[in-house]
């Protein structure tokens, strides 16, 4: 390696495998010039993406999300809490992401990865200013008792845009989340109703009959791009960002507004003109990723 | 909008005041099993191997609403702070997600299983294969509905085969629940939570030989001789599963 075009030199003789290992760089640039990617996706392309909801039994909403091989386990658990004094008509959502060592090689039990808290943040962050969910919604009696959303986001595997997959799940589990009913005991405690409360007509009232599902009234969806040199890279890989680590997260909701834009630092400074590809990518995957999730809850209803 | 520390133990998740936590009928003679299955029928069992691809090797698997998936990593170098061995080392670690019990819970490290995972995996693999190094599996029980444990364990040993793990034999793991006069194979929580005692058996069916057994709570002696040929008939079977979920993958991977 310290000559300087050994790699070059190397490249005819070597095997593609041991080529990759040892000149990753150099393997991705050789691939970039030909417009293609190494597992066969043109630059700009995001992986395959599918979302199912329903898959955790015990939570009141869940999603399972995959775009490529990274996948993302969104589940809601719903608590009944007392709202704050400045907001009491407010419920609240706590978001978690949480990578379990069975994700990566990387993570070991007991040892943390220091990505999930940072993407943690950034989940919570993005739901809330992109305001999807009002909280509003969430309140049951006025100053007394109010839903806590329990949002926990389990990355299963780990290959990549962990951001654009968390977030998929995420809205995905809301967009599922069907909320119990529940009544107000004597002793102002929140009960959930059996099946024959409801249909006969006892003197317990249902305190939320209406409110079973939350109007999202706009969904925020993202994609994650690489920037290398003058090429931008959509939806990239686990071993893409280990290689070329500049990368850029748009954040935009369903009518096309921006939510968020991340750009974490790298190498590579960001002009402008890239930033606008970036937005103008993520506008087209965010069609893509609405209809995926309209099919997905549509599918859902024939159930 | 984070959870702030302290405020996670003034929630409380609503419960149905009508429901009762014990049924009476359990311990008449002709009551059935909440999911209508028979005393001696397990339930359907889905195998699947590659389930991560990240990992050296994988596998999910679902029994009814007990679904744990199972990563396995290495043989890789072991810790630093490791002495040298000639045998390569195991590791295990079983953990829940936060909603995989009824009432939300904290997600930590089920020390209990990981132990009971490691010694009931640590005699079927031939560790002389893989000196000085580790073999990490990795345990995450995605929804917890009963006999989470033998689920883990047979999930395990599918994917240590699965990432090319030299074993004598896989190892499958069933447990029996005891309720009054009957035995429960295969039991869901409802029937665990009420049950006077239990029985659980890991073994090697193609050997004939247990791996572990362990044994809690009230069982009379005729009841345990049966309850172990129960188990044992019915690791044999769910053998037979998961060596045609390995066949297929294979085969698949052959095409």
């Amino acid at each position: 390696m310290g000559l300087p075009n050994a790699s070059e030199d190397l490249s005819s003789e070597m095997e593609v495998d041991a080529f990759r290992r040892l000149f990753p760089l150099r393997y991705f640039e050789r691939h970039l010039t030909e417009s293609i990617r190494p597992d066969a996706r043109p630059l700009r392309k995001a992986r395959d993406t599918t979302i199912a909801l329903g898959a955790v039994a015990s939570a009141d909403g869940s999603a399972l999300a995959k775009i490529g091989s990274t996948t993302m386990l969104a589940a809601i658990k719903m608590e009944v809490m007392t709202p704050s004094l400045e907001s009491p008509d407010e419920g609240c959502i706590a978001i978690d992401f949480h990578m379990p060592p069975i994700c990566s090689p990387i993570v070991r039990p007991g040892r943390p990865a220091e990505v999930a808290p940072v993407l943690s943040k950034q989940l919570s962050d993005t739901i809330t200013s992109s305001g999807m969910i009002n909280l509003k919604e969430l309140s049951l009696v006025s100053g007394k008792a109010a839903w806590m959303a329990y949002l926990d986001i389990y990355c299963l595997d780990a290959d990549g845009a962990l951001f654009d997959a968390a977030l998929l799940s995420a809205v995905a589990s809301f967009s599922h989340l069907q909320i119990p009913v529940v009544s107000l005991d004597y002793d102002g405690k929140i009960v959930i109703m059996s099946e024959e409360q409801k249909e006969e007509n006892s003197e317990t009232k249902p305190v939320n009959k209406e409110k079973r599902k939350l109007t999202l009234s706009t969904i925020p969806f993202s994609l994650t791009c690489i920037l290398h040199k003058s090429y931008i890279l959509a939806d990239p890989t686990a071993e893409e960002e280990s290689i070329m680590e500049t990368l850029v997260t748009v954040v935009l909701d369903s009518s096309g507004q921006l939510v968020s834009l991340y750009k974490p630092g790298g190498s590579v400074l960001v002009y402008t003109s890239a930033v606008q590809d970036c937005v103008a990518l993520t506008r087209q995957r965010v069609k893509e990723l609405q209809n995926i999730l309209d099919d997905a809850i549509s599918g859902m209803e024939i159930d | 909008m984070a959870a702030k520390p302290g405020t996670a133990s003034t929630t409380y998740s609503p419960v149905d005041p009508t429901h009762k936590t014990k049924p009476s009928i359990f311990t008449d003679s002709d009551w059935v099993r909440p999911d209508s299955r028979g005393f001696q029928q397990c339930r359907p069992a889905f195998f699947r191997t590659g389930a991560v691809n990240s990992a050296s090797g994988s596998a999910y698997a679902e029994f009814g609403n007990t679904k744990v998936i199972v990563s396995v990593f290495g043989p890789r170098e072991s810790k630093k702070a490791m002495m040298y061995s000639d045998v390569g080392r195991l590791n295990c670690n079983v953990s829940y997600t936060t909603f995989a019990t009824h009432v939300r819970g904290q997600g930590s490290d089920n020390k209990e299983f990981s132990s009971m995972l490691h010694k009931a995996l640590e005699g079927a693999i031939i560790l002389e294969s893989f000196p000085k190094t580790t073999v990490d599996v990795f345990a995450l029980v995605l929804e917890s509905g009963g006999s989470d444990l033998p689920v883990v364990i047979s999930c395990a040993s599918l994917a240590l085969a699965d990432a090319g793990i030299m074993m004598y034999d896989l190892v499958t793991s069933v447990s029996v629940s005891c309720l009054g006069k009957n035995l429960l194979i295969d039991p869901i929580l409802e029937e665990e939570s009420c049950q006077d005692g239990s029985l659980m058996i890991a073994c090697m069916p193609s050997r004939y030989e247990v791996t572990q057994l362990t044994v809690t709570g009230e069982l009379s002696a005729p009841n345990l001789s049966e309850a172990m040929q129960l188990c044992l008939d019915a690791c044999a079977k769910l053998a037979q599963i998961m060596r045609s979920c390995l066949k297929e993958a294979a085969s698949a991977a052959e095409e």
